[in-house]
Formats: structure tokens, C-alpha cells, sequence
């Protein structure tokens, strides 16, 4: 396929990831607007007293009308402007901030071990197909893929921290500056790898084990291609394409996984802001949250969907 | 030890771990019995097979109650997720009006974009759902991705030369969708259903652990998990016994599923909805 193919490929994508863009940041403001009746008594909730309702009022200019609180709020968003929240009248940005490192070191750790461990696992299954390591790594991945990310999060913490009393039950009292104390970080990303790995071993072996009984392979064989450079310069990128695109739905994954695994360790990231935002009804921070984590996922969503299709032309990546 | 021996040893290894959770989550609140009076929290033996939990109840009691609304609030979700997906794939599929099908498909496109539990936090900030209404929820997160399978499934079937033959023949739209492409995708769509119900039961779950859709006390495994956690050094039964429950029950559907889709021929029928995915 020419160039021009790609390229209006991406041009479709990017649209596509505009309007989605778009729809984020709707959906997301259009939740106060869903709110029962007059949104600064329903958000009063428990504290109902006219001092508190007037100040969230003014908080969320809730006595202007609806299109200049979507204009504000909207143009507000490209320069770091979320608002502010209701239980503490700190700006929202600096949650963000504040929440932003922990949040980082987890995810970047993760996928750091995550593409070698699932590659390595899957070329190593594929090699050896209906041998031992392939029946047992298959089966222990099929096992765990669909295991829910706090239940063999307190498992673990029973056996390595309760048991055999190894490595630390949360991050309390570490702060935000994890990478001093390492102990505390193995849990959290063991456990937030645990799913992404199973399912790109999957797709990395299926694809592999499809290369190498292709007939391209055959033939790079029947010249003496060394086997090394057969699966790793030809097979491989042919295995590539599906697991770009997994990647991509990985990081919904990974976004669930950080706010369960931040809930479970007690590691005071963005994950751990949303839910006591959620948790206090603080409807700012909820949305500045929200749009940082969605605008977030259709980027990378994006840049997977052109890699994908960039290494595989002809798979055709829907846009 | 041949292909078709393997898979069947396989089914009963799914089988056998998913019955325990799904007999004690059907039968459990029958067998239960009155509950007995509050003691004291997080205690070991004292007459409670399991210990107590945060509250003072007895742990046994809790876990024979707690499957129920785990896996009725997931199996309504999975059949709310279809009820919506394959009217809209199928109608997206079959029909000749290309304003219709953009009509029913770009806004899933855009919805597909907002990760599942992000979008069932931030309605449980601003409305408390209860076990309903996170079953709608989850179902609502799971509508795209099924309507999108069904409709490029359907559209491979409508291809066909039966289909022509059909409408040539004068058959009505009806037999055509439901009589001939609705029984054609019936085994892509039993392939996606193990993999669908699979990811519904790990958000029930992992919505609930966060506190979305139950009260705080309820007796729900993944509820228990969460709020007995303080306790974990003092009467871990409260913890472990819920979680490897859940674990049994997710591991268990997806056992299953996986050796039930295997043909004997070896070749998964999840390879053919991949491929129908890319289309």
C-alpha cells in the first residue's frame, strides 16, 4: 500500500480521535447537569446548610446558564484550568499534580516489564508448541487472565507479606517517593501486570505460531537462515500488528488496574484522588480526573491504532 | 494423550473449580439458616467455623450469602449487553440505508474510547446506583464492543448468495435477519459471550470492591474483601475465603469458555472472531 493510504488513514483516525475527544469532554460535564434537581443541594448531600449550598454554587457558577459553564469549563481545560473542588477549594490541577507521580512510576514500570515478559513468553511458547513450557504457560495465563486485580491482590499480600512476611502489605507511610522504597512497589506492579501479560503472550504466541508455519518461513529455512534470525527478523513483525493493537486496549486495562491497585496498596496516585473524589461527591475533581484519564486513552488508543496499521497494512485497523 | 483427551480433561478441570462458587452462590442463601447475634469483631473460633468480620457477623454466613449478587447482577449485565447489541448490530448489518448504519454505529465509536470503570465512577459520583443500576452500567460499557462484533459477523453472513436467494424469493426482512444471519453468527456470538461474561464478572466484582452498587455492609465476596482488609493480619478467613472464591469463579468461566469453544480440530473459533474484528 502507498504512503498516501497511510496517510489518509491517519487523517481519519486523527478526526475520529477528535470527535471522541469531544464526546469526553461532553459526556463528562454533562454529568452535573444530570444531577436530580438543584445540583448544589444534591451535591450538599449530608450538610445541607445554606452556607455550604451557596458555596458550592459559587464554586460551579452553578447561577450562570448552561453553555457559558461548557464554554468556560471547555476552554478552561487546554491551559490547566479544571476548576476547583468543592471539599477543599483547592484548585483541581494541583490534585492532578500531586497524584501525577505515583501514578507515572506504577504505569511506566509496568509497561516497561510488560512488552519484554509477553514477547519473551510468547516467542519462547511459540518455539516449543504442544511442548511442556508452552502447556504450562498457557494454561497458567488462561488462568489468570480473567482473575479480577484486588482478589489476587489480597491473595498475595496474605502469602508474601502475611506468611512469609517478605515484602511490605501497602505503601503507608512511604509518601509519594516510591522509588526509594522498591519493596513496596513489587506487589503493585506484579499485580497490575498480571492481566495485560496473559493476553499479550496469547496474541504474541498465536501470531508467532501462525509465522512460523507460513511458507515464507519454510523457504528462509530451506536457504539455512539461521533459526534466530528466521523468528526474530521475519517471523516477529508478522506477530506484531495484533499485539500493537492489544497494547492499545491494554491501557484500559492498566487505568482500571492503577485505581484498584492504588485502592488495595494504598499508594496516593491519581487512582487513589479519583476515588475520594467519588467517595466525598466532589464533582470537580471527578470531571478534571475524568477528562485527564480520557483524553489520555483515545491519544494512546490513536497512536496504537497508526502503529498498527502502519506494520500491518492489510489487517485493516477500523477507523 | 490425543487433542479431543486433553480438551475434555480440560472442561472438567473448568467444571470443577467453578462449581464450588457457583453452588454456594446459588444455594447458599437457601442453606443458610437464622443469623446469628453480633459478637465481637475479627475473632478466631468461638463457634464461627470461619471467624467473625468487621461487624461482628459470622464469616460463614456472609460467604453463603455473597455469591448471589455477584453472579445474578453479572448474568444480568451480559443479557442487557446483548438485548441492546444485537438489534443495533443486526439492523446495522442488514439495512441499504447507509445513514442509518452511521446513525447506529459512530456513536458507539465515540462511547468505546471511555475506559469501562472510569465511565461507572463517574456516574457513581453523581448518581448511587444500586444493584440494578450497575448492572445497566456494566451492560452500557459492554453495548459497543458486542454491537460491533455482531454487526462485522452479520454483514459476512448478509453477503452470502442465500441471502440473495432469500430476498429474491420474496422472504420477508424477519426470516432473513433472525431465520437465516441471526442463526449463522450464533457460534461467533457463543464465542464472544465467554469472553463477554468473563469481563462483565471482573467489573461486577471489581465495581463492587470500590463500593459502587452495594451498600457498605452488604454481604457480597467482593465487598467483603474490601472492607474486611483492615482485619487481614488479625483473621485473614474474612479476606482469603471471599477472594479465592472470586478467583475460583472468573478462572472457572474462562476454563471453561476457552475448552468448550475448542473444535476438534484443534483451531480455536475466537481465531475466526478475530478475524471478523478486523473486518
Amino acid at each position: 500500500m502507498s504512503g498516501g493510504g497511510l496517510r489518509s488513514f491517519v487523517a481519519r483516525r486523527l478526526l475520529l480521535g477528535v470527535a471522541q475527544t469531544v464526546a469526553v469532554v461532553l459526556l463528562v460535564f454533562t454529568l452535573t447537569e444530570a444531577l436530580p434537581g438543584d445540583a448544589a443541594v444534591a451535591l450538599a448531600g449530608d450538610q445541607p446548610d445554606p452556607a455550604r449550598i451557596a458555596a458550592i454554587r459559587e464554586a460551579m457558577h452553578l447561577d450562570r446558564p448552561v453553555h457559558e459553564r461548557l464554554a468556560d469549563w471547555a476552554l478552561g481545560l487546554p491551559q490547566g484550568d479544571f476548576g476547583t473542588s468543592l471539599a477543599s477549594g483547592r484548585p483541581v490541577s494541583q490534585y492532578i499534580a500531586d497524584g501525577f507521580g505515583p501514578t507515572l512510576l506504577l504505569a511506566a514500570l509496568t509497561v516497561a516489564l510488560l512488552v519484554p515478559i509477553g514477547f519473551g513468553l510468547g516467542v519462547l511458547a511459540a518455539r516449543h508448541e504442544g511442548g511442556l513450557v508452552d502447556r504450562l504457560v498457557s494454561a497458567l495465563t488462561l488462568a489468570v487472565y480473567a482473575v479480577p486485580e484486588f482478589a489476587l491482590g489480597v491473595l498475595l499480600v496474605t502469602v508474601f507479606a502475611l506468611k512469609l512476611g517478605w515484602l511490605p502489605p501497602t505503601a503507608v507511610g512511604y509518601g509519594t517517593d516510591l522509588l526509594a522504597h522498591p519493596a513496596a512497589l513489587v506487589l503493585p506492579v506484579l499485580v497490575l501486570l498480571s492481566r495485560p501479560v496473559c493476553s499479550l503472550f496469547r496474541l504474541v504466541r498465536a501470531g508467532m505460531v501462525d509465522a512460523l508455519a507460513s511458507p515464507y518461513v519454510a523457504h528462509a529455512r530451506r536457504y539455512g537462515v539461521p533459526g534466530a534470525r528466521v523468528r526474530y527478523t521475519h517471523a516477529l513483525p508478522n506477530a506484531l500488528a495484533p499485539a500493537a493493537q492489544q497494547l492499545a486496549r491494554t491501557i484500559d486495562w492498566l487505568l482500571c488496574g492503577v485505581i484498584v491497585v492504588e485502592a488495595l496498596y494504598v499508594i496516593p496516585g491519581l487512582g487513589t484522588v479519583l476515588l475520594n473524589a467519588v467517595a466525598e461527591r466532589d464533582v470537580p475533581v471527578v470531571q478534571g480526573l475524568a477528562v485527564v484519564f480520557g483524553v489520555l486513552t483515545v491519544v494512546l488508543n490513536l497512536g496504537a491504532d497508526v502503529v498498527a496499521r502502519r506494520l500491518a497494512p492489510r489487517a485493516g485497523v477500523a477507523a | 494423550m490425543t487433542d479431543s483427551r486433553r480438551r475434555t480433561g480440560r472442561f472438567a478441570l473448568g467444571v470443577a473449580i467453578i462449581s464450588v462458587p457457583l453452588v454456594l452462590a446459588l444455594l447458599g442463601p437457601v442453606f443458610v439458616g437464622e443469623p446469628g447475634a453480633r459478637t465481637v469483631s475479627f475473632t478466631l473460633g468461638d463457634g464461627h467455623w470461619l471467624g467473625t468480620d468487621f461487624v461482628g457477623r459470622d464469616v460463614w454466613q456472609q460467604v453463603l450469602h455473597g455469591g448471589r449478587p455477584v453472579v445474578l447482577t453479572a448474568l444480568g449485565a451480559g443479557v442487557l449487553a446483548y438485548l441492546v447489541a444485537l438489534p443495533v448490530g443486526l439492523i446495522a448489518a442488514l439495512t441499504h440505508r447507509r445513514w442509518l448504519e452511521e446513525l447506529l454505529m459512530r456513536p458507539l465509536d465515540v462511547l468505546i474510547a471511555i475506559p469501562s470503570l472510569l465511565l461507572i465512577l463517574l456516574v457513581a459520583s453523581v448518581f448511587t446506583p444500586g444493584a440494578v443500576g450497575l448492572a445497566l452500567l456494566v451492560a452500557l460499557v459492554n453495548v459497543p464492543d458486542a454491537a460491533r462484533l455482531v454487526r462485522a459477523a452479520a454483514t459476512e453472513a448478509a453477503a452470502r448468495p442465500v441471502v440473495e436467494a432469500l430476498r429474491l424469493q420474496g422472504e420477508t426482512w424477519w426470516r432473513t435477519a433472525v431465520g437465516y444471519v441471526g442463526r449463522t453468527i450464533l457460534r461467533t456470538l457463543g464465542a464472544d459471550a465467554g469472553t463477554r461474561l468473563t469481563g462483565v464478572l471482573y467489573l461486577v466484582a471489581t465495581a463492587a470492591f470500590l463500593g459502587v452498587g452495594v451498600a457498605p455492609d452488604a454481604a457480597d465476596w467482593a465487598v467483603m474483601v474490601d472492607r474486611n482488609r483492615t482485619g487481614l493480619f488479625v483473621q485473614p478467613w474474612a479476606v482469603v475465603v471471599p477472594a479465592l472464591l472470586i478467583v475460583a469463579l472468573t478462572t472457572g468461566t474462562n476454563l471453561l469458555f476457552d475448552a468448550a469453544l475448542e473444535r476438534p480440530g484443534g483451531r480455536r473459533v475466537r481465531k475466526e472472531r478475530r478475524k471478523e474484528q478486523r473486518s
